[in-house]
């Protein structure tokens, strides 16, 4: 009873930050659409009506597209058709498929976290480590390599490039105190650029006719096992690995002696130095494993969900994950919960985009309510508590 | 406070270490300049690199002119030469900043030369360009001063430009007035910031989270009511353009005229806004005391400064000047507001902010710098120039890393910018 209770407090703010940027996300859909708009004078109710009646409709396909149809399912129930039965699972395994880069992002954001560094360079971090997985796996993938090894090697290089890539911020706020909010976000684009770059001029990478700037269909290289009894549900061995992250993040975060000097530094750095931990080495650290994790997630994905390297792989993880990392208190855990809820709201999202029209854009602003409700709790809890906590005080009185 | 103490303490020794450290790093970096630019120089002689210039207006008399490259790169080796013997000799002491400030424009003017490969190119336009990027980046970087100056960091300046974008975009579409994009920009950009301000002054949160959120909001705000209504509503994004104005008499003068004197007039605008913070920030009550909280606000408040009403000021000023700016980027052109049209803008003003030392006029410079790295990656891949175009692209952000690494060197920023204030 009593865990329940401190499970409920822990995920009460969260839950209510979401459901909150949810409920404002239908205001801004309701007073985005023209049409209600141009109503709205003549006819106030109506525009009302029809603009909610839009708004619910566009959550009504989020939800299907994130947990599936319960038509669908009760179809598959009905028959017990393998077919049947995929379908109605897709949407799920797909959100599941959706939220491991964040999951990893997550995970790699909130070891920086933890150590007082900003990082919001996951983007281009991820990015790296799909650049170093693709290589990887057009390097190793060719045959000679047993596939197992091969896809070793593909993880290995992944988790290199994206440490490559976070080193340098990180080497730079160490030393020179040069702001790891502007030098990961130019690498940012640096690292896009440079994909465009590699899948456009590099014979190697390029997709065979050379008109399109992306890669080699990578899966012919190295294919990631699936994991699910029905094949044609793609999930495949990356979420495990992704699971394995989360647990050795939280061993070395809370249980070693390394990681206990990245918290200290994280939490007072000043003190951290007074007690004799290097804050440098921590800094750096902090980047090169925060690095490496957002890398690994990007190899996996691009090589097993992707199964394309692009410009546009990183996408908007680098923000997500941001919002993921304060939402989960940069825990393992919560960044695991927090990103599987992202990942039904992404995989939503897309069906909604599809059935709507509504861009999918609008779960970054979502995302910015999120990061804001989390980080002033008194806001949120303001907004919970506040009757309540009025009657208290009377009944005290 | 102990703790604050300890470090000051602590850190004395450290501090100078570091920095004779750093000084010795500069040389050496110096000296690695020196000799690539030694090899090009030598690499590049007998070739000539082909210039021209309108005499008396844009598109008009061309005055065709080349300059042999060796002698170009001969100037650059020997400067850098010299500054990394001037930084060996005299150490932490060496002005550092200043001389890369100076080396920088003929930098890139003899990189432009090398790279042009026979063509030729506009000087012109190239520095009429300049002037264009350094706008967004030269008033953004003083929304970034002026908040910081008072204690508030500020890295949503990009977020900024953005809604200063599109919003001066509709503005102008709507009413059909040129005048109303700016003006609703910066009004916009104001709002943003005020929000801003209450998140990290009323509720205290961690400012670069707030600003983060204000970047990110600011990305999907954008990108979402472009594909919902400015696309299908295109009437919604299609600005009056602000045009370029012509100066009488000023603007008749052969060569300097076209390039200074008929530009937008934004840039004009943005010089005077930069002056005139300039003189507010160092030569008036408000300015001393605009400082005051951004370096000490508990003294501040201690003679009777209102530290937060001041920095919600401040950030109302920076709101306005960063939506100015951002209006900048969908009304000079022909497009109106695109899908992250500042493309990074924001955060290579905050670059500009930490090069020019939290002053105004550096800070221009710095962007003017920043302008011209730009203007000529813009020349170099409209002329076909066989450098692939994405490294061209990212030329702006190498530069702007470079720059936020300071060649290894810390900037002292305002003591309290990023820290809550605490009214007891």
């Amino acid at each position: 009873m009593n865990t329940l209770r401190q499970f409920g407090s822990k995920v009460r703010v969260p839950a209510l930050s979401i459901f909150v940027a949810l409920l404002i996300g239908a205001l801004f859909l309701v007073f985005t659409d023209i049409e209600v708009l141009g109503m709205l004078l003549s006819d106030p109710l109506g525009a009302l009506a029809l603009g909610f009646g839009r708004a619910a409709s566009s959550y009504s396909a989020l939800f299907r597209g994130a947990f599936g149809d319960p038509a669908n399912f009760s179809k598959a129930l009905a028959s017990g058709d393998v077919q049947l039965w995929a379908r109605a699972l897709r949407p799920i395994v797909e959100s599941v498929v959706a939220s491991v880069p964040l999951i990893f992002v997550g995970l790699g954001v909130s070891v920086a976290f933890r150590t007082g560094i900003f990082n919001i360079g996951g983007a281009g971090q991820f990015a790296m480590g799909a650049v170093g997985g693709a290589v990887a796996a057009l390097v190793f993938g060719a045959g000679v390599i047993p596939a197992p090894i091969a896809i070793l090697l593909m993880m290995f290089f992944g988790l290199l490039g994206g440490a490559l890539w976070a080193f340098l911020p990180g080497l730079l706020k160490a030393r020179v105190g040069a702001s790891e909010v502007i030098t990961t976000i130019m690498l940012n684009f640096i690292a896009s650029q440079l994909i465009f770059f590699l899948v456009s001029n590099v014979e190697f990478i390029q997709k065979p006719p050379r008109i399109q700037p992306v890669s080699k269909e990578l899966s012919q290289f190295v294919d990631l096992p699936g994991i699910l009894p029905i094949a044609s549900l793609r999930l495949d061995i990356s979420i495990i690995v992704a699971l394995i992250s989360a647990v050795a993040v939280s061993w070395f975060l809370f249980r070693s002696t390394r990681g206990f000097e990245l918290r200290a530094a994280g939490l007072n750095i000043a003190a951290a130095k007074y007690a004799g931990m290097g804050a440098s080495t921590s800094i750096i650290t902090a980047m090169l494993i925060s690095g490496a994790i957002s890398g690994l997630g990007g190899a996996l994905v691009a090589v097993g969900t992707v199964k394309q390297l692009s410009p546009g792989i990183a996408g908007s993880v680098g923000f997500t994950a941001i919002a993921i990392a304060l939402v989960g208190g940069t825990r393992p855990s919560g960044v695991v919960a927090t990103a599987l809820v992202f990942g039904l709201l992404q995989h939503g999202g897309s069906l909604m985009q599809v059935e709507t029209s509504i861009p999918i854009e609008m779960l970054l602003f979502i995302q910015a309510l999120v990061i804001a409700f989390i980080a002033a709790p008194d806001l949120t809890l303001g907004i919970l508590k506040n009757p309540f906590r009025r009657r208290q005080v009377k009944a005290a009185k | 406070m102990s703790v604050n103490a300890a470090t000051v303490a602590l850190g004395d020794g450290a501090e100078a270490h570091q920095q004779l450290f750093a000084s010795r790093v500069r040389a050496g970096l110096f000296a690695l300049f020196t000799l690539i630019s030694l090899w090009i120089t030598t690499s590049s002689s007998g070739v000539q690199s082909n210039f021209s210039l309108w005499s008396d207006k844009i598109g008009g008399t061309n005055l065709p002119f080349s300059v042999p490259v060796d002698l170009l790169w001969g100037g650059v080796t020997l400067i850098f030469g010299l500054m990394g013997l001037f930084q060996f000799i005299r150490g932490a002491a060496f002005k550092w900043r200043l001389a890369i400030g100076l080396i920088s424009p003929l930098l890139v003017f003899a990189l432009l030369a090398r790279l042009l490969d026979g063509t030729t190119a506009n000087l012109t336009v190239f520095f009429t360009s300049t002037l264009s990027f350094a706008i967004p980046v030269g008033v953004g970087a003083l929304a970034g001063i002026v908040a910081e100056r008072s204690g508030f960091l500020n890295i949503a300046i990009e977020g900024k430009l953005l809604f200063g974008a599109m919003v001066g975009s509709i503005a102008s579409s709507i009413t059909g007035i040129a005048i109303a994009g700016p003006i609703a920009g910066a009004l916009f950009g104001a709002l943003v910031s005020l929000f801003l301000a209450w998140l990290g002054i009323r509720y205290k949160v961690d400012q670069i989270i707030a600003g983060t959120v204000i970047n990110i909001g600011a990305v999907g705000i954008t990108s979402f009511a472009y594909l919902r209504i400015l696309q299908p509503y295109s009437e919604f994004n299609r600005p009056i353009g602000i045009d370029t104005i012509q100066i009488p008499l000023l603007s008749e003068i052969p060569v300097l005229g076209p390039i200074l004197f008929s530009l937008s007039p934004y840039f004009y605008g943005s010089v005077g806004l930069v002056l005139f913070f300039t003189y507010m920030i160092y030569r008036t009550r408000w300015g001393l005391r605009l400082r005051a909280a951004g370096e000490q606000p508990s003294a501040a408040g201690t003679v009777g400064v209102d530290v937060v009403k001041l920095r919600y000021r401040a950030m109302i000023i920076a709101g306005l000047l960063a939506g100015f700016a951002g209006s900048f980027i969908s009304l000079s052109g022909t497009g109106g507001f695109g899908i992250n049209t500042s493309a990074g803008k924001g955060f290579i003003a905050l670059a500009a902010v930490i090069f020019g030392a939290w002053n105004p006029i550096f800070a221009f410079g710095a962007s003017l710098v920043f302008g011209m790295a730009t203007a000529a990656t813009t020349l170099l891949s409209g002329l076909g120039v066989g450098l692939p175009p994405q490294i061209l692209l990212s030329i702006p952000y190498v530069v702007t890393l470079i720059v936020v690494a300071g060649l290894i060197g810390r900037v002292r920023a305002p003591a309290s910018a990023g820290r809550p204030y605490d009214q007891g």
